[in-house]
């Protein structure tokens, strides 16, 4: 791709993140998404992983940087929304939305397929997998999966933490 | 701190669904009812502040302060409006300050516009999660999956605020009783959240009148005493990853206003803690250390938040039963129960509350500001 295709290619990304209300400090997140990637934003001082773009909570923005990660976790929490709160959520109930933990430690909200509502469930593994969405942005949603043996850490501490 | 200002003037609104007033017209009536409740003049309020955004009150309602401000921390802002009063006030930059709310909540909806104002991160709502009900959820089944919390137990929470309510004129439970099967009944929102464990948006005004120690002695009402307060802000926890074991950051909170108030938990005589969903006032009790960790279920379902419990709590109903003004109902029920105003929900023993707030939706968790107080009748 051509320096100007590339160019309008991220503005078109930041023009959907905007639009959805996300943060421009994300779109590295979003270009690796489309890319087929799961970034985390890591502190290279501490080894502290990030999900939003933030700064590290000991090291500020002295190394911070986004890094590919497993793109694996486990289900820490749930709701099943049954009330459809707007028209286009409608069609939908009843639907899970679970509250990842990646196997780094960040928190990542998302939708898991493959897998009836009743059978979500705290812990259950879970894996990433990129889908494209009306808003622009490629999401990753997850699907449950295998993990690692020993990658899942059983407590609730990040990292460093 | 303790004991230097006090509650001197409390203003109730008309609470219910559909009033058909505005937020200004029911503040301007709360704050009315307050000064009238004081025995003060309109001239005497030399301060004021707004939860929430203001920009009209003054003028509509003929009152002429030194200042004006709003505050806003979602459903924590009615107990920093008190903290934020007595700084005025010991500042010398006031002599009696309202802190004034009346929302009519029942009109409004949520849009379903991601908005990174009120849902810190818009990525989630691209999922669908949307509301509050959904965020509480994470750490009311997260409770479950350590501690075996039932929805029985969340239901125990609903019936035991509403039998509070039933006794309670001016609410909207007073007289409508609710049972564990009735709980049971009601439809699911946002598992595990069934309808009888959400509040509902109602319209109300309430004013609060703060003055000084000394001030207060000279007026009418028997003064309420802000003994201490502390504040604590869950982003601790969400950098620490434990953000869904904790419904509030409550340890700093905690430990700020009973250091002020020189007190411990065993001179609580009643908890009033905000209570979006049944959970909530639940995970706080636990917080605060009232009981252990895991124990609220059991706790509620046992009976010990009743009037005759080990700790009476949101003694009026609370948000869940009696009606919903964004943290001030709370703080009212203290104020009548430490006065003897509670009628036949009087408790025998009212001599301290335990009041909190909680607020700012957070879009990936319930919310973010905590704020508590200890109010009581002895400075
Ligand atoms: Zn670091």
């Amino acid at each position: 791709m051509d320096k100007q295709a590339q160019l309008e290619k991220r503005n078109a990304l930041l023009a959907a993140i905007r639009k959805v209300g996300g943060d421009p400090a994300d779109l590295p997140f979003w270009e690796g998404c489309e890319a087929g990637v799961f970034l985390l934003h890591r502190c290279a001082k501490c080894e502290r992983h990030y999900w939003p773009a933030s700064r590290c909570v000991e090291h500020g923005d002295e190394a911070m940087h986004w890094v590919e990660a497993s793109g694996r976790g486990r289900v820490y929490t749930y709701t099943v929304l049954h009330h459809a709160y707007t028209p286009a959520t409608r069609d939908k109930v009843p639907f899970a939305i679970a509250v990842v933990q990646l196997e780094e430690g960040p928190f990542y909200h998302s939708t898991v397929l493959e897998c009836a509502v009743d059978t979500v469930a705290v812990d259950l593994p879970v894996e990433a997998v990129m889908m494209p969405h009306e808003s622009g942005l490629t999401l990753p949603l997850f699907r449950p999966g295998r993990v690692r043996p020993g990658r899942v850490r059983p407590g609730r501490v990040r990292p460093g933490a | 701190m303790r004991g230097r200002c006090a509650i001197v003037g409390l203003g109730i609104t008309e609470q219910g669904v559909g009033l058909g007033l505005e937020g200004r017209e029911l503040r301007a009536r709360a704050v009315d009812l307050a000064l009238a409740d004081a025995g003060l003049p309109r001239e005497a309020i030399d301060g004021y502040i707004r939860a929430h955004v203001e920009r009209e009150d003054l003028r509509y309602m003929g009152l002429s302060p030194n200042f004006s401000v709003s505050m806003m921390t979602g459903g924590a802002t009615p107990v920093f409006t008190v903290i934020a009063a007595q700084a005025l006030i010991e500042s010398g930059q006031a002599e009696l300050v309202a802190c004034v709310y009346g929302e009519a909540q029942s009109a409004s909806a949520i849009t379903g516009k991601p908005d990174i104002g009120s849902y810190g991160y818009g990525y989630p709502t691209l999922y669908g999660l949307l509301g509050a009900a959904a965020t509480h959820a994470f750490h009311a089944r997260r409770h479950m999956h350590l501690y075996g919390t039932t929805s029985e137990h969340l239901g125990a929470v609903a019936v035991t605020q509403r039998n509070y309510a039933v006794k309670r004129p001016g609410t909207l439970g007073f007289g409508k009783s609710l049972t564990l099967a009735e709980h049971q009944a009601s439809p699911m929102i946002a598992d595990p959240f069934r309808r009888f464990d959400c509040t509902r948006n109602t319209d109300g005004g309430i004013a609060v009148l703060v003055a000084s120690a000394e001030r207060a002695r000279s007026l009418r009402k028997k003064p309420v005493y802000v003994l201490g307060a502390g504040t604590g802000h869950n982003i601790a926890n969400w950098h620490s990853g434990e953000v869904f074991e904790h419904h509030d950051n409550i340890a700093p909170a905690k430990a700020r206003a009973f250091a002020q108030a020189g007190m411990t938990l065993a001179d609580i005589d009643m908890a009033q803690l905000y209570d979006p969903f049944t959970i909530s006032p639940l995970m706080q009790l636990e917080a605060f250390g009232f009981i252990k960790a895991g124990q609220g279920g059991p706790f509620y379902a046992e009976g010990g938040a009743r009037p005759d419990g080990a700790m009476p709590t949101n003694t009026g109903g609370g948000q869940l039963s009696a009606y919903y003004t964004t943290g001030f109902t709370g703080i009212a029920e203290a104020v009548l129960q430490l006065r003897g105003e509670a009628g036949e929900g009087q408790l025998k023993k009212a001599a301290t509350s335990l009041v909190s707030g909680h607020g700012m939706n957070a879009g990936v968790q319930n919310t973010w500001a905590h704020a508590c107080m200890i109010l009581g009748n002895n400075p």
